[in-house]
């Protein structure tokens, strides 16, 4: 009974947050397809202009066939991120995204209750709970009779769900992105445990939620590697690490991302770039920043590197100052390298 | 294959990477998705469940290669043969065993896996009347495949546990052993028996099995002693380490710093996973009025579930201040390693190096690698006869005004002030300004007072006297600084 007073209050009040609408999205058809062996994968990735090695597309098919997690690190701007999305673009599910930083907690990453609207509701009810203990003789009598209602007020229509636990409602399946885990707490971590090993969350006032068991979200955490994360984290996971790119597959990135670049000059700023890469910086560049440069130089309409070009746009890809300063007498040096095509 | 990678994985465990039971399971797991034809992919699969950081991916690849590359262990040393040799073993091989089921790929491989098959063949070739062997190795040797050795081998290595190999010395033993387990004794008998007999054909079998057998020594101590390596090597690595970490620092003789510093670098590893957390401490009393409203509101803002207000313990700043005359300087040399491995959870290190002046060595050890600023502390600062009075003194004109409630303070030395003003009041104003003053002596605490030694004066103006002349001794200190840094 006092569920569809609930109901009508629900009509009578325009609350906007009201969001119970399930969204029925029909379950992917071809995402065992394209997950079903590791060149899939790579051609699946490749046609959303995400060039993947051999360890990267198997790290994907074995997350998608043994239901794990993968923790993914390597150097900033090296397509960690890019990764989970493209993964989500190729089979056409929602990408879920929860970005960690310091003083992240569950009310944050999992669930809340919606307060307001609990308040809200039991002033509203207030006469109706009147009625329905009006036979009630004293307090015992009361109190068992609202037991009756079982806990209306602790129930999933209250509740916001936040990103773990929307991934786990997702029935068509997701992909969970834990952006940049090393930034969170160490006790946030234990709190992903029971997430990234079950499937599944506790939540004292409702019971498990779990994922649906056919369409487990795919989960990626990325990691900067500016801590190291916790043992039991890692054992749950399957570790990619990736580096910067060799200058071929660098070559290829740049050419599936920019694609106007003339092959002459993708050339010589991709070995511009790895010599970069060799020399002692305090932040040397990433994929990236050679992407943005890239796009940098068709803006500068340009045909061919040269050093005072370089000079001038060598802030695009350094973010130091102290970087640029060193770079800049070395760049005559590496330019004619870069042009004579090492 | 259940067997082998329990075996990897062991081989991994003494090789330090850290893999636990459930992650045996996973990969046994994945191993029925991928399989292990397609070795790059089998690879890469126990590399993510098994190396789980950069460094672990280093020797995981180092121990992958070494304990699934079979091929070079059967790879006999090629006697002189040509090409041409090898060409006519082929043939000879084709024909003396024609059940052979591969027919081995490359008329060069095989030729070294059959090299005792060419000596033989460069005698008889033409020969055709050869008797085959009875006995089960001779067979083996003489019409088996190199795999189908190599798995027989392996099968012995197991049975006479050849991964349980500690030492060098034992590794005669073990080539033995495995001889045994092979079959060796039916060989030699049958070896003696054709021996014996006088057809020709016979005798000739006899040489020929001899020959395969004493190859088959070469092969099986060399596979040995790969075993060795991937093992024992290890687990004697550990031994070492374990006695480095007790040996007394200035015993270290210079062929083993390149071990020790290896070792701190490891210390110092696990030292910052344990602190890199950084602890709260909670104030008492004060309430933090935003939390506890934030958190009471599910209780219609009553107030029922206080929180306080808590502070988070800072990175200990470190001020390290260092002997660097002779009878010191190893010591001091490894705690300035120590703490430099460690900027990580202490970025404020400041280091000062004394013989009788004071000089601060922060930026030389900063901007460039330890073994060369730690040769320029000694060219600058290593001279003179030690004199702690002028050391006090100089840090008071210097440093003082840096030092605040925060800051700590080692100080690393013998004390031995040649009988020079020890001025420890100085070293008092230090202690009262300063959160803490550790004096690590390298000298047993019995010699302190011994000589001229001044830890009488000095003892009661730190907070804490530490006698550190070992690794273990130094962790122990640098691990406790971390810990009261509240």
């Amino acid at each position: 009974m006092l569920d569809a007073l609930l109901a009508r209050a629900a009509q009578q009040l325009p609350v906007a947050s009201l969001n119970l609408i399930k969204r029925g999205s029909p379950l992917t058809l071809d995402r065992d397809e394209h997950l079903a062996t590791i060149e899939a994968i790579h051609t699946g990735l490749a046609g959303l202009n995400y060039i993947s090695n051999e360890q990267i597309a198997t790290a994907v098919f074995l997350a998608y066939h043994l239901d794990k997690p993968v923790l993914i690190e390597g150097p900033p701007g090296v397509g960690k991120t890019e990764l989970a999305k493209s993964v989500a673009n190729m089979l056409g599910i929602a990408c879920i995204r929860l970005q960690c930083y310091e003083g992240l907690d569950e009310s944050k990453a999992i669930y809340e209750w919606k307060y307001g609207k609990q308040l809200l509701y039991t002033q509203v009810l207030k006469e109706t709970l009147g009625e329905i203990l009006d036979g009630a003789k004293g307090l015992t009598e009361s109190v068992a009779k609202l037991h009756e209602f079982g806990d209306v007020f602790f129930s999933e229509e209250f509740l916001e769900p936040r990103p773990l636990m929307k991934a786990l409602k997702e029935e068509a399946g997701c992909v969970l992105l834990i952006d940049e885990v090393d930034k969170s707490d160490h006790e946030f971590e234990s709190l992903l445990l029971e997430m990234l090993s079950d499937y599944q969350l506790s939540i004292p006032e409702i019971g498990t939620i779990k994922a649906n068991p056919d369409r487990k979200p795919l989960v990626f955490l990325t990691s900067n590697n500016t801590r190291e994360i916790s043992d039991a984290l890692k054992r749950r996971c399957l570790h990619l690490y990736i580096p910067f790119p060799d200058a071929d597959l660098e070559s290829q990135i740049v050419q599936a991302r920019v694609p106007e670049v003339p092959e002459e000059l993708r050339r010589q700023l991709v070995t511009f770039i790895q010599a970069l890469r060799e020399m002692d910086l305090k932040k040397v560049p990433a994929i990236s920043e050679t992407i943005d440069w890239a796009k940098a130089l068709i803006l500068l309409h340009t045909e061919s590197l040269d050093a005072e070009l370089v000079k001038q746009t060598l802030n695009v890809i350094l973010k130091f100052q102290e970087d640029i300063e060193s770079v800049t007498g070395e760049v005559q040096m590496l330019t004619n390298k870069a042009l004579k095509g090492s | 294959m259940e067997q082998t990678i329990v075996d990897f994985v062991k081989v991994l465990r003494t090789a330090e990477v850290k893999v636990s039971p459930a992650e045996t399971l996973d990969v046994m797991a994945a191993i029925e998705f991928v399989g292990y034809e397609d070795r790059a992919l089998f690879k890469n699969t126990l590399s993510m469940l098994l190396a789980k950081n950069p460094e672990e991916k280093d020797t995981f690849e180092t121990c992958f290669e070494k304990f699934f590359t079979f091929d070079d262990v059967m790879q006999a040393p090629v006697t002189g043969g040509t090409s041409d040799d090898a060409q006519d073993s082929d043939a000879f091989e084709d024909e003396n065993s024609g059940d052979n089921p591969q027919g081995q790929p490359g008329g060069k491989g095989s030729g070294q896996g059959s090299g005792n098959a060419s000596e033989a063949a460069d005698a008889e070739a033409s020969d055709e009347e050869t008797p085959s062997p009875t006995s089960a190795l001779g067979q083996l040797l003489l019409q088996g495949t190199r795999s189908d050795l190599m798995v027989s081998m392996a099968e012995a290595g197991r049975a006479v546990e050849v991964n349980e190999i500690v030492v060098f010395t034992q590794k005669g033993l073990y080539t033995r052993k495995i001889m045994d387990q092979m079959g060796l004794k039916g060989l030699q008998e049958e070896i003696t028996e054709r021996q014996e007999t006088a057809d020709r054909g016979e005798q000739r079998l006899a040489g020929k099995l001899k020959r395969a057998r004493d190859q088959l020594r070469d092969q099986v101590r060399d596979y040995v002693e790969k075993q060795f390596f991937l093992h024992a090597d290890e687990h004697g690595k550990q031994l070492r380490e374990e006695l480095l970490k007790k040996v007394k620092l200035s015993n270290l003789e210079k062929r083993n710093h390149k071990d020790v510093q290896e070792i701190v670098f490891k210390m110092a590893k696990k030292l910052v996973s344990i602190h890199s957390k950084r602890r709260k401490t909670h104030k008492r009393g004060q309430l933090d009025i935003r939390k506890t409203l934030r958190h009471n509101m599910q209780y219609d803002g009553v107030f029922f579930d206080l929180k306080w207000k808590s502070v988070k313990v800072d990175r200990p700043k470190v001020m390290c201040i260092c002997d660097v005359s002779g009878s010191v300087s190893n010591y001091s040399r490894f705690l300035l390693m120590f703490l430099y491995s460690l900027a990580e959870i202490i970025p404020k290190v400041r280091s000062f190096a004394f013989s009788s002046d004071l000089g601060e060595v922060t930026r030389l050890f900063q901007s460039s690698n330890l073994e060369d600023a730690m040769a320029k502390t000694m060219r600058d600062y290593g001279n003179g006869s030690t004199d702690y009075g002028q050391m006090l003194e100089d840090f008071k004109r210097n440093c003082m005004d840096d030092v605040d409630n925060k800051t700590t303070i080692i100080i690393l030395g013998d004390a031995r002030n040649n009988h020079g003003d020890p001025k420890a009041e100085i070293l008092r104003e230090m202690y009262e300004k300063s959160k803490r003053v550790i004096w690590l002596n390298p000298e047993p605490r019995s010699n302190w007072l011994v000589g001229d030694a001044e830890m009488k004066k000095y003892g009661p103006n730190c907070h804490q006297t530490e006698v550190c002349n070992s690794l273990t001794h130094l962790e122990r200190v640098v691990s406790n600084l971390l810990k009261y840094a509240a």
